[in-house]
């Protein structure tokens, strides 16, 4: 494929995107079709941990790791905020802000400004700390976990294997922890270490399942049609690839078996 | 148009003025080859450049505000006695103390940081194996146990042992194969999330830049 | 969320209920009204408005959720109680839910009440928290689990999957033990190899990379083939997490570009990586130093400044070469003159994480026209990486990993260590014929410089003539700077009784004995006849060697390694046969895994041990000459063993530790499981 054709998939594939979130904030605005998201063990979680919290006046711990805004990862820091967001907000109830951490410096006016909107006890700048990135983030953060004793920690962001580093200390000192991060590393250690795990997209869906009103979460249909278009794709090419050895198996056939599983996905998503 | 609205459009002509720039800017051919279509081409991407440079220069000062926020955070922890931020700061000040008054000299780098953040790399294989050693711990089923099943064969695959021949095929074809698969289907989660979640921002439907 | 109750799904059904006053933080325990909770609310009491920003948790009546176990109950019923006449236990509660006390161990009696709605059977037969019971509605488990986490401080049983609140008081506690014992066994692993010899487990890697594409045996060919007008841009994409594997490969990939005679320019998108640079620079500057040289920022080598904003630095060094490589690390003007990354020879990028490798792949290599990118990195992101690379032919090749160091520093020592400086021909200057960099019009002190690394190698010319100190082996004459004398065979097939001094005379049709490792395993070659010797080198099966003699009984043979360098091989590791010179020589020239010829002088230095030891070898080369080319490669291998060593041990204490573990974890979650079925 040369660079013209990728570029003018690249431009129709974000203009389908943003068609598909524009069909999704209509449904989003009637509270009828909103739809129920899938049940994910690690974010129920969050509910337990914030009242624990609130209950027993210690913060949670909100780790942004090495996510950070300016790069090609900036959506995925700002789903994080987003998250970030909605759990401070359902920690309001307590008295101690939750604490957030960040090793890029440039994450810090975000940090901030999440804290700032969903936080309405005054001036939370104090609870968010920067240290430099990586091992030092770790070591400072697990060091610093022994003063504060939070109650749960929500490592959501970029970590690498320095992330088994935090969550041994959470483990160490009793500290629930659900973590998961877009670098394939961090996330295959939160698998092993961590408490409750989100793998993958699962992130970016994060915020609309915690939100109180649902904020959010018709966007998760829009990832699931793009995840459903490329599981058919692949299927479909694969077919077409072993088309020639097997036999009556000819394009049109593998066409209309595409046709019927597109139809039978679309009335299963419905039925759901 | 409030705060929030004046916010959110600004966001939105930014990010697709940067988008525009660099899916159409550089690239003449996709306007036809045409001849002025060169000088379009360049001046589609000069705004994208010039706001990602910005964005760079942006990044490149943020460490100031890195060092005021830990000076800021950990002088009012130190006030309510936490004791690990003392040692912080004490550090801090030391190390200014040490570069100011021994200009050019790196010894301080490589007599403390160096080993210290070793020493922590080392640390991070016991908490390693430690915690691969307690996945069953927590997840008691049939995940857990093909995830520790896969760990201990590609630990073993790596090891330069005649007697693991057999065991460094499987682990070649796990990692060639399901290994791959599942990282490339995560990496691919990933990136679509990436999308959607930069199209939100664009059409101000997160709240994280509104004033 | 849907069917099972949520309290937060709850309070929001609630939301039109009228809000009661809310009293912040411990406050709220604090004498205010005596009033009992079941009372109905006194008139006039101040209500809050509706505000959609202020939480709802605490919006709700207490009576709202009867039958609900929650603490938000039994806390708010006792409200508005004066401290005096709450319960002993209830004030025992208040304390130890308030923030950062920490629980007695044994405080009283415990809170029969509370107690009593939490330990119900189900709960208790919870194991280890993995299975969830089913007596309970998720949600009414999570807010009895942390019910009891918030009264449990002290009646909680750690055992049943329940979670301490505080860390224990007890330096050492039994629940520590399974740490220790991983951590015991893990650093025995590490240990023992470089203790003793006993223990060393696993072959050592090959001595030549195998030839694949986009494998590491690129990466070599293609720094290999540098000459002294090269320049090659080096990235340093790791920091102190990677630095114990990566950088041995950052400095062999350092050493062997400067002893190619070309100028590497060295950049990072994190200022501590360009710190580690340094470091590595310094190495280096100590080796060379032998020779009374060091290399010099702006003319052997140049760091540039980082590049902030991650990816997009990257992406700004691609586009904007000429201005990134304007200023040096420390803010001075190199004065390297470059249009784009095309102008560099190669590419070399030493990265941590495969995501790094990603990043380079994707924002620089498809600019390049016919420049190459070398990737290098650790083994816990090869896997990855290769498939990245397999998958791309952008990258040219990928070296990853300890093992790969070894055999890189093996190829080079094979390669350098032959290399003799041809009186014939000229040398290259390595420094003033760089296209790179204008050295009159930007540099006004380079010529100085070059004046003085000239003085420094004539110096360092008559240092080698002298006898090398750390030259001790009577087979290695100290070199000289003549051409060495043509190799010469013995024409026989009769074994010698012990090695003599090499005749000069040159044959013309030269039949030549030879042998050939046959023993599977990596065989020793050592400086005399006895197992004691210090080991010279490794060869593995199918290397050959000319004889040059045997001992009195035949069981060791002399063997020619280089010219002017002998060693012992076991006769029953070996098989004999004859061959012509021009075959042998053309064998060893198609294998040039081959044995490596050069001035090389191998000595045992590790001694210390605590049982059996097997001798450690190093490297000391003693160069032939003072070009800076010869000194870079000299290298204190004495460690790479035992670290081989150690990490092939290291491993196996590691899948030992999570075999055992898991089983252990897993027979505990099974039995669990039987009881609850059971139950």
């Amino acid at each position: 494929m040369d660079e013209t054709t990728v570029q003018v998939y690249s431009v129709l594939f974000v203009m389908a995107t943003v068609l598909l979130v524009f069909t999704a904030r209509f449904f989003q605005k009637r509270p009828g079709r909103r739809r129920a998201q899938r049940q994910l063990d690690g974010l129920e979680r969050i509910t337990g941990w914030t009242t624990q919290s609130i209950e027993s006046n210690r913060p949670l711990h909100l780790s942004f790791g090495g996510a950070a805004i300016g790069g090609d990862k900036t959506p995925a820091a700002l789903a994080e905020a987003e998250l970030f967001h909605q759990v401070i907000k359902r920690a309001n109830a307590g008295d101690i802000a939750p604490i957030l951490s960040m090793s890029a410096p440039v994450m810090i006016p975000l940090g901030q400004d999440t804290l700032r909107r969903a936080w309405h006890k005054g001036d939370g700048a104090s609870r968010v700390i920067w240290y430099p990135p990586n091992l030092a983030y770790a070591g400072a953060v697990t060091a610093s976990m022994a003063d504060d004793k939070p109650a749960a920690h929500i490592m959501a962001g970029g970590f690498g294997i320095e992330l088994a580093l935090m969550l041994d200390g959470a483990d160490r000192q009793g500290h629930p922890s659900l973590a998961v991060s877009d670098r394939l590393d961090g996330q295959a250690v939160a698998y092993a270490l961590a408490d409750h795990v989100l793998i993958g997209e699962e992130l970016f869906v994060a915020s609309g399942a915690v939100s109180e009103e649902g904020r959010g979460r018709n966007d998760a249909a829009v990832l699931d049609v793009w995840r459903g278009l490329i599981i058919l794709g692949a299927t479909v090419f694969l077919l077409l690839e072993f088309s020639s050895q097997l036999p009556l198996l000819t394009w049109q056939l593998a066409a209309a078996g595409a046709a019927v599983l597109i139809a039978l996905g679309a009335v299963m998503y419905r039925r759901r | 148009m409030g705060r929030a609205g004046i916010s959110a459009f600004v966001a939105f002509a930014v990010g697709l003025l940067t988008l525009l720039s660099l899916l159409l800017g550089d690239n003449p051919a996709l306007f036809g080859g045409q001849p002025g279509s060169e000088v379009l081409a360049e001046r589609l991407a000069l705004p994208g450049d010039v706001l990602l440079r910005l964005v760079v220069i942006v990044v490149a000062l943020s460490i100031v505000i890195g060092i005021a926020n830990l000076l800021y955070v950990h002088v009012g922890r130190v006030a309510r006695g936490k004791f690990y931020s003392a040692v912080l700061l004490a550090s801090f000040a030391f190390t200014i103390y040490w570069y100011v008054t021994n200009r050019g000299d790196s010894s301080l780098l490589e007599a403390a940081q160096v080993p210290i953040e070793s020493a922590l790399a080392s640390l991070l294989f016991f908490s390693l194996v430690y915690g691969g050693a307690r996945v069953m711990r927590k997840r008691a089923d049939i995940w857990g146990l093909l995830f520790v099943a896969v760990v201990i064969i590609v630990l073993l695959g790596s090891l330069p042992l005649a007697e693991l021949a057999p065991v460094k095929a499987w682990s070649d074809w796990l990692m060639a194969v399901p290994v791959s698969a599942g990282a490339r289907a995560i990496l691919l989660g990933i990136a679509l999330g990436t999308v959607v979640a930069g199209v939100r921002a664009m059409l101000g439907q997160d709240r994280s830049y509104r004033g | 969320m849907s069917e099972e109750f949520n309290w937060l799904d709850y309070v929001e059904q609630e939301e039109s209920a009228p809000a009661p006053a809310r009293r912040s933080g411990l406050r709220r325990f604090l004498p205010r009204l005596p009033r009992l909770p079941s009372l109905p609310r006194l008139p006039g009491r101040p209500r809050l408005p509706r505000f959609p920003g202020l939480p709802r948790l605490r919006r709700r009546r207490v009576d709202a959720a009867p039958g609900q176990p929650s603490a938000a109950d039994l806390l708010g019923a006792q409200d508005e109680r004066p401290l005096e006449a709450l319960d002993d236990r209830l004030l025992q509660l208040r304390e130890r839910s308030s923030a950062d006390s920490q629980p007695e161990a044994d405080a009283g009696q415990p809170l029969y009440d509370v107690d009593d709605v939490l330990v119900t059977p189900a709960l208790l037969q919870k194991p280890g928290g993995v299975i969830s019971a089913d007596a309970l509605a998720k949600a009414q488990e999570q807010q009895v689990e942390l019910l009891r986490d918030i009264v449990g401080g002290a009646t909680q049983d750690e055992g049943q999957g329940g979670r301490r609140l505080m860390p224990g008081r007890a330096l050492f506690s039994l629940g520590a033990l399974p740490r220790l014992i991983v951590a015991s066994v893990l650093l025995l692993g590490v240990s023992l190899p470089f203790v003793s010899s006993n223990y060393a487990e696993g072959e050592l890697p090959p001595s030549q990379f195998p030839v694949a594409a986009q494998g590491a045996a690129a990466v070599y060919s293609l720094l290999d083939s540098l000459t002294a007008n090269d320049t090659v841009l080096v990235a340093f994409e790791y920091g102190p997490m990677a630095a114990g594997e990566l950088d041995p490969l950052a400095e062999l990939a350092l050493r062997h570009i400067v002893a190619r005679g070309a100028v590497p320019l060295i950049v990072s998108s994190s200022p501590i990586a360009v710190a580690r640079a340094q470091n590595i620079i310094r190495a280096i500057n100590r080796s060379v130093a032998a020779g009374g040289l060091s290399l010099q920022h702006g003319i052997d080598y140049f760091i540039l400044r980082y590049l902030p904003g991650g990816s997009l630095g990257i992406r700004e060094l691609n586009e904007n070469f000429a201005d990134v490589v304007r200023v040096s690390a420390k803010g001075v003007l190199t004065g390297l003159a470059f249009d784009s990354l095309d102008d560099m020879a190669a590419v070399a990028l030493i990265a941590e994480s495969a995501e790094d490798l990603r990043n380079w792949a994707e924002q620089v290599v498809p600019e390049l026209e016919d420049t190459r990118l070398l990737a290098f990195t650790g083994m816990a992101a090869a896997p990855l990486a290769q498939v990245y690379a397999d998958s791309r032919d952008e990258i040219f090749g990928l070296v990853a990993g300890y093992r790969d160091a070894f055999t890189y520093a093996e190829m080079l020592q094979a390669k350098f260590g032959a290399s003799k400086p041809q009186t014939g021909q000229p040398e290259p200057e390595p420094a003033s014929s760089n296209a790179g960099h204008d050295t009159q019009a930007d540099q006004p002190d380079a010529a100085g410089a070059q004046a003085e690394r000239a003085e420094a190698t004539v110096r360092a010319l008559v240092a080698s003539l002298q006898p090398s100190p750390t030259a001790p082996s009577p087979t290695a004459p100290p070199p000289t700077l003549t051409p060495p004398p043509t190799l010469t065979p013995r024409p026989s097939n009769t074994a010698v009784p012990t090695a003599t001094e090499l005749p000069t005379a040159t044959a013309t049709v030269e039949t030549i004995l030879i042998v050939e490792v046959t023993s599977p395993q990596q065989v020793r070659i050592r400086r005399g006849p006895t197992r004691a010797d210090d080991i010279l080198r490794l060869a593995r099966a199918g290397d050959s060697f000319e004889v040059l003699g045997a001992n009195a009984d035949g069981s060791w043979y002399n063997i020619a390694l280089a010219p002017g360098l002998a060693g012992w091989i076991a006769e029953f590791l070996v098989e004999e046969r004859t061959s012509t010179r021009a075959a042998f020589e053309a064998g060893q020239a198609s294998a040039s895994a081959g044995p490596p010829a050069g001035p090389v002088i191998l000595r045992s230095v590790f001694r210390f041990s605590l049982g059996k030891t097997r001798p450690r070898y190093y490297q000391v080369n003693s160069p032939t000459t003072s070009d800076l080319r010869d000194y870079v490669l000299l290298r204190n291998r004495s460690q790479e063993i035992p670290r081989l060593e150690a990490m092939t041990l290291g491993s196996l204490a590691a899948a030992l530790a999570i075999a055992l573990g898991n089983v252990f974890y897993a027979l505990g979650a099974l039995r669990g499981r039987r009881r609850e079925g059971r139950a």
